[in-house]
């Protein structure tokens, strides 16, 4: 699992590796019942302090990504709809990035790809 | 507590290894075995409490799971130690030079006066700083010195006729009195240490 | 959560010096920085946590003992780091351990084998030779090597070069790993405890400013920056302390959330340092360079 933090960035760690975690879970690079590292090896890979990592999971736990057992670490949790949504979410953002890049480089304006993206959408309905 | 006094000899044992074979030359010369194995006796424990005095080397030994009370008394048993160790010296050099070996008395009398001067000279120690101890030495000897001058001429002598009295003394109840009220001294003085050690800042 | 160290309205007083009211708590499996100026009682505190001295009033408690009833079974389970020597300096490192080895029932050979071998310390060369770094990683060394679970330290880092540091660090990182291990130590160099710190607790003249958990910190202060023409009598309420010039204003909040609400875009918002905390605390109100 690959996290990289800025010290200097304007967003407090923990957030950074929440969003981080929560990412490589909705991407499904992790999977559901994978253990999570403990937060007190992360918090030493990371060079961090273990209250940053401990918040982190504290977050990700609440927000329903992972659950914890006592004296067994954490584990990635099974995606309720929310998640769902917002995974697909992602998923639409990377092909709708890729399909603005090709655009650009066939020089498609913006005007010209919502036009084709709204016709694509009603010949769905 | 048994590993301070430890600590001590382990500490000591250079200083140890090359004054007790001085102490074998002096007897050689001088076979007048009290004050010697007195001097020497001071010296070796003096030293031993000189190493422990700086307060970074008290910030250790009070950081590690000893008590206050304990780093005391080990000084305590630890002086009472290292006079034997002289006075066992003492025996065998007496022995292997003029083949002949100080009476009980004598050294009865140097552990006796040994202590007697420790009673003094640690409590002062803790109090303010060994290294004082020598200046309070050099004031009590000119002391000395301007009573013997001016007062009483022949302190000297009598001072050693009263050792002499006392060792030729048959009766060895006295003696016992003297060294009892010797060891009622060094207590206190162990328990006045304790006192002023307890409330020392580092 | 469980207290290895907690104070509890402890006054100390010396010639010229005054631990007033101090509270403070460390807790298990954790690391708690502990900042301050020079002279303001962080060697004080530090001491009165070793029992080197005893408080006028207040009590002090270590794993849920005082020191009264249990000082060995307390201390049996520190180790320690001052920032001078405090061993004889005429001993090598092995005569040294062979010294101190005896006051632990817990002391492990091997694992001071480990860190001499990790430092590269001499065994063999007299103490008095040891260069700084040298000293503080043998005394590292010792305070390791008896299974402490709390470990006091009183400015480790002080006089390190900036490559031991980082190992140093890491040392305490590994440690960190184990959650029964608590550490405490003092230190005005403040990009220590960037990294390592759970908890800070900030004191100044004798008195307990702030604990913190170091997240908490990173959510509620932020350093601002803007026009002077922003200040007036109700927005600088919201600032600890700022910093005026002819070109603008510099300032310290602990509400960053209001600040954003307030100023929106109007200011520059970053992310302060321990020492910009320490430095605007102390400095108060406002002032102008």
């Amino acid at each position: 699992m690959q996290i990289i933090i800025s010290n200097n960035s304007k967003e407090p760690i923990y957030e950074q590796i929440y969003a981080q975690i929560k990412t490589h879970i909705l991407k499904g690079e992790l999977q559901v019942g994978q253990p999570l590292p403990s937060m007190r090896q992360l918090a030493k890979d990371l060079d961090i302090s273990v209250i940053t990592t401990k918040r982190a999971y504290e977050e990700l736990e609440k927000n329903g990504f992972i659950y914890s057992i006592v004296g067994k670490g954490s584990f990635v949790s099974e995606q309720n709809n929310e998640m769902i949504k917002e995974r697909k979410m992602q998923v639409i953002e990377e092909q709708l990035t890729a399909a603005i890049q090709n655009s650009k480089e066939i020089g498609v304006s913006r005007t010209e790809l919502i036009e084709l993206l709204t016709m694509l959408y009603r010949e769905e309905e | 507590m048994f590993n301070l006094i430890w600590k001590d000899l382990v500490l000591q044992k250079k200083g140890v290894m090359i004054l007790l074979p001085a102490l074998f030359g002096y007897i050689v010369f001088n076979p007048s075995y009290i004050w010697i194995g007195i001097v020497f006796s001071i010296v070796i424990i003096q030293d031993v409490f000189a190493k422990d005095e700086h307060s970074s080397i008290n910030k250790l030994l009070n950081s590690l799971p000893y008590t206050r009370q304990e780093i005391v008394t080990s000084k305590y048993i630890g002086a009472i130690i290292f006079t034997l160790l002289v006075a066992l010296t003492m025996i065998i050099g007496g022995m292997l030079i003029h083949k002949e070996i100080p009476t009980w008395k004598e050294i009865m009398l140097m552990v006796s006066l040994s202590m007697l001067a420790v009673s003094f000279i640690f409590p002062f120690s803790y109090k303010f700083k060994s290294q004082y101890i020598l200046k309070a030495f050099l004031v009590l000897f000119v002391v000395y010195m301007i009573v013997i001058t001016i007062f009483i001429h022949n302190l000297n002598d009598i001072l050693r006729e009263f050792v002499q009295t006392i060792l030729t003394l048959e009766d060895p109840s006295v003696f016992l009195v003297m060294i009892l009220s010797i060891m009622v001294l060094y207590i206190f003085s162990w328990l006045l240490s304790i006192r002023i050690y307890r409330n020392k800042v580092f | 959560m469980e207290n290895v160290i907690e104070l509890q309205n402890v006054n100390k007083s010396f010639k010229g010096f005054q631990l007033k009211d101090f509270s403070m708590t460390v807790k298990k499996g954790f690391v708690t920085g502990f900042i301050g100026g020079n002279g303001v009682g962080k060697s004080t505190t530090i001491k009165l946590i070793m029992n080197l001295l005893q408080p006028d009033s207040g009590t002090i408690s270590i794993f849920g003992l005082n020191y009264k009833q249990h000082e060995k079974k307390i201390k049996q389970r520190i180790g320690f780091v001052f920032d001078d020597n405090i061993f004889y300096e005429h001993l090598t490192l092995t005569e040294m351990k062979r010294i101190i080895k005896r006051a632990y029932s817990n002391w492990d050979d091997n694992l001071f084998r480990y860190y001499v071998e990790q430092f590269e310390l001499p065994l063999n060369k007299k103490i008095k030779t040891f260069s700084k770094g040298m000293m503080m990683k043998a005394s590292l060394t010792i305070a390791l090597s008896h299974h402490a679970e709390l470990i006091v330290m009183d400015e480790p880092t002080s006089g390190l070069d900036p490559v031991f540091r980082r190992e140093f660090l890491d040392v305490l990182h590994r440690l960190m790993e184990n959650e029964d291990k608590t550490i405490f130590f003092s230190t005005h160099v403040t990009t220590d405890l960037d990294s390592i710190a759970d908890y800070i607790i900030f004191i100044d003249k004798g008195q307990h400013v702030f604990t913190k958990e170091s997240t908490q910190i990173e959510e509620e202060y932020a350093i601002v920056k803007g026009e002077k023409e922003l200040l007036d009598a109700d927005t600088k309420k919201e600032f600890i302390s700022i910093r005026k010039s002819n070109h603008g204003f510099e300032a310290l909040t602990a509400n960053k959330n209001r600040i954003e609400e307030v100023f929106g875009q109007m200011v520059l918002i970053e992310k302060p340092s321990i020492e910009d905390i320490m430095f605007y605390t102390k400095k108060g109100a406002e002032w102008h360079v």
